[in-house]
Order: structure tokens, then sequence, then C-alpha cells
């Protein structure tokens, strides 16, 4: 069976002018660009300019993208993420961190054969998703990329601008910044945040 | 590394090996990160609820039509390939007329309505070749510049000194759609 395409080759063909390698590399990260935008903005309507945006980006003649740098998805996020920072600047505040799920797609069931399991899943699911919502933009994105569709550390560094130890500091905050939240959403207390408190003297 | 480093923001791009050291030595930032990984399972099942998510038919339609305009134009490959069959051919039709030792003593007859015609009353003009009988007066044409011996030019009727005729010639060659020479002109 011949092996799948590397996101280098389709980019090489399809800017040397063959349809196929474009809608092929379109449907192979179109997804994952979506959602990364739909997850920072909490818009379908920005998400789609968005994804749209990036592709057309990859289609001009100076788009910027150079193999010898990084990976093809390390530099589709990173444009992603500009667009997004302008979105940000334009509206001067953080996107709307609560968005619907229907608006958005995301109260989908996770196990349809118990009733319980799927109710209980629902729930932890939206009260995640509300999390991750609401955390700072730097933190989200770098849950956005790395847990939520399991960027590696290296690319998202690249993506995002930043040194990976940088990536796995964020990532580690942003973890506990979720479960403290978690666990105030089932306690419904005010547990001061783990992640604040240092706690050892290294 | 501290746990100030460790669970700020880096200022430098530090190993793997950093975080693994600190996390060995300090219980305390262990027993963080252990709590940090108790959303894992959670992150999974959103991420896996996530998955069927994907831009809107419309975005595709949008991109695929930019992509026509920019690229359409532009690449063109079957054109290309065809252009290259093309020049081999011109090629093989001279050849075929040189080794033959066709001589033809006038120029072939051009139809009406071919591209070609009307064209060899030019100062060095185009020469009609039997290929352009027949040819559709739009048919679209494609010019390739090639090299031929100098005898090439006899061969096809065209009045020339014998001197030199093992020496190439560059000439320009008018080619149909379907891959055959119409006219040629030699430059030199």
């Amino acid at each position: 069976m011949k092996p799948p395409e590397s996101d280098h080759q389709l980019f090489e063909r399809l800017r040397a002018g063959q349809e196929p390698a474009f809608l092929a590399l379109y449907h192979k990260r179109q997804p994952a660009l979506y959602r990364f935008a739909l997850q920072m903005s909490g818009s379908t309507s920005i998400a789609e300019d968005i994804t749209q945006d990036v592709f057309l980006a990859l289609l001009r003649d100076e788009c910027g993208f150079d193999p010898d740098r990084g990976s093809l998805i390390a530099y589709l996020f990173g444009i992603a993420r500009k667009l997004l920072l302008r979105q940000y600047e334009r509206r001067r505040s953080e996107m709307p961190v609560d968005t619907g799920g229907e608006e958005t797609g995301l109260a989908e069931p996770v196990d349809a054969s118990d009733p319980l399991t799927d109710l209980a899943a629902r729930e932890r699911i939206a009260a995640l998703r509300r999390a991750v919502a609401s955390l700072p933009r730097r933190y989200r994105e770098v849950v956005v990329l790395c847990d939520l569709e399991e960027v590696d550390y290296a690319d998202a560094a690249e993506a995002l601008g930043c040194p990976i130890g940088t990536v796995r500091s964020r990532l580690h905050r942003a973890r506990l910044m979720l479960a403290d939240k978690l666990r105030d959403e089932r306690h419904g207390g005010d547990a001061v945040p783990a992640w604040k408190a240092a706690g050892c003297a290294i | 590394m501290n746990c100030e480093e460790y669970w700020n923001e880096s200022a430098g791009p530090e190993p793997e090996e950093d975080f693994d050291a600190h996390l060995a030595a300090c219980p305390a930032c262990a027993a963080r990160y252990a709590a940090s990984g108790s959303v894992a399972p959670d992150l999974r099942l959103l991420a896996a609820a996530m998955k069927h998510i994907s831009a809107p038919p419309g975005v595709e339609a949008q991109l695929l039509r930019a992509y026509r305009e920019q690229y359409g134009r532009r690449a063109r490959p079957a054109r290309d390939a065809r252009w290259w069959w093309a020049a081999a051919a011109a090629l093989l039709l001279a050849a075929s007329a040189l080794f033959t030792g066709a001589r033809a003593p006038h120029p072939p007859q051009v139809a009406a309505n071919s591209p070609v015609a009307g064209i060899e009353e030019e100062e060095n003009a185009f020469t009609a070749l039997p290929n352009a009988a027949g040819s559709a007066q739009d048919e679209d044409v494609d010019l390739v510049r090639v090299e031929l011996p100098r005898s090439a030019i006899t061969a096809l009727g065209i009045p020339a000194s014998d001197e030199g005729e093992a020496e190439s010639v560059e000439a320009e060659v008018l080619v149909g759609p379907d891959g055959m020479a119409r006219a040629v002109r030699f430059l030199n």
C-alpha cells in the first residue's frame, strides 16, 4: 500500500498547481485548525474565517513557509494564532468564553450504550469545556493545541513562538487550573489554586 | 531548575531533562504535577467528543475557487505535458523528412482556413508543413523552439546553400493540439 503523502509533499504539489494535493492537504489539516479557532474564539463564523484565511495565506506566492525552519502544521497553527490575535485586538478584549453547545456542536454524546455513563460523561465534558473556555488565552491555546489536538511540544512551541520549556510550563499550569476549576465546580468551594502555591524550597 | 522556574514561564529553551530532574527531586512539585494529570482522562473525552467537528463545506468551496483562480491559469500540467510531446513530435517530423530525403520542390499548399495560412508571405515567415492542411482556423497551437540539422532546411523544400549541412540551426515550430507540427521557421 502506498504510504500517505507528507504535508511537505502535498504542499510542493499544490504549489505546482495540482488541485488534488490542495484538497488532500485541506481535508487533512482543516478540522484541527477549525477546532483550534473555534475553541479560541468561541464563534463558528470567526473559526470559518480563520480556517479560510489560513489556507489563503498558504496559496500566496510569498507565503513564508520554509520546510527547513519547521513543519507545515506548526506554520498553519502559527498563522491561525496570528489571525486570532488580530481578532482579539480588534475586539480589545478576550473572546466570549461561554460558548453554546448548539452553536459549536460540542454537546455530542460520548457513550450512547449506557444512559447514566453518557449523562455523567456529558456533564464532565460540559464542565471541562467551560473550564477550558475560561482559561486565560495563553493557557487555553496550549491546552487546545497539545491536549485536544495532540500537537507535539516542538510544533506547538513553533506555532506559539516560544521555547518548548514555556509550552511545557504553561501546559502544566493550565492543567492545574483546570483541575482546580473542576474541583471548585464539583464541591462549590473556593479552594486555593494549587498552581499558585510553590510549597517547596528547591 | 527551581520550583518557580518549573511552574512559571521559562525564559529559555530548557531541555526536557531539566524538567524531569526537577520533578524527581521535588516531592511537592511531583504531587502538583500528578494533580495536573488528573484532568487528562477528561481532556481525552473532550478531544474525542470534538473529533467530528470541522469547517462547513462552504469554506472548502470558496478556497477551491481561490485556488483555481490563482493556479488554474499558471500551471496547466496537462498542457505542459502536451507541449513536450509536441516538441518531440516536431523533431521526429523534421528527422523523418531528412532521412527519407524528401525534398519537396515547393512548400506544400496550405488550406485557406488553416491557422498558418498566409504566414508564408512574410520575410522569414513560417513554412507550412503537410500537417497544416485541414487544420482548423481557430486551432490552439504551441510555439516550440528546437535545434535541427541545417540539411533540414532543404529537406523541407526551402532554398538554402549546401554548405555546412551537418551544422545545427535554430527553428521555431508551430505544433497543433494533436502534437503534430503545422509550420516551421528557421531563425538563423
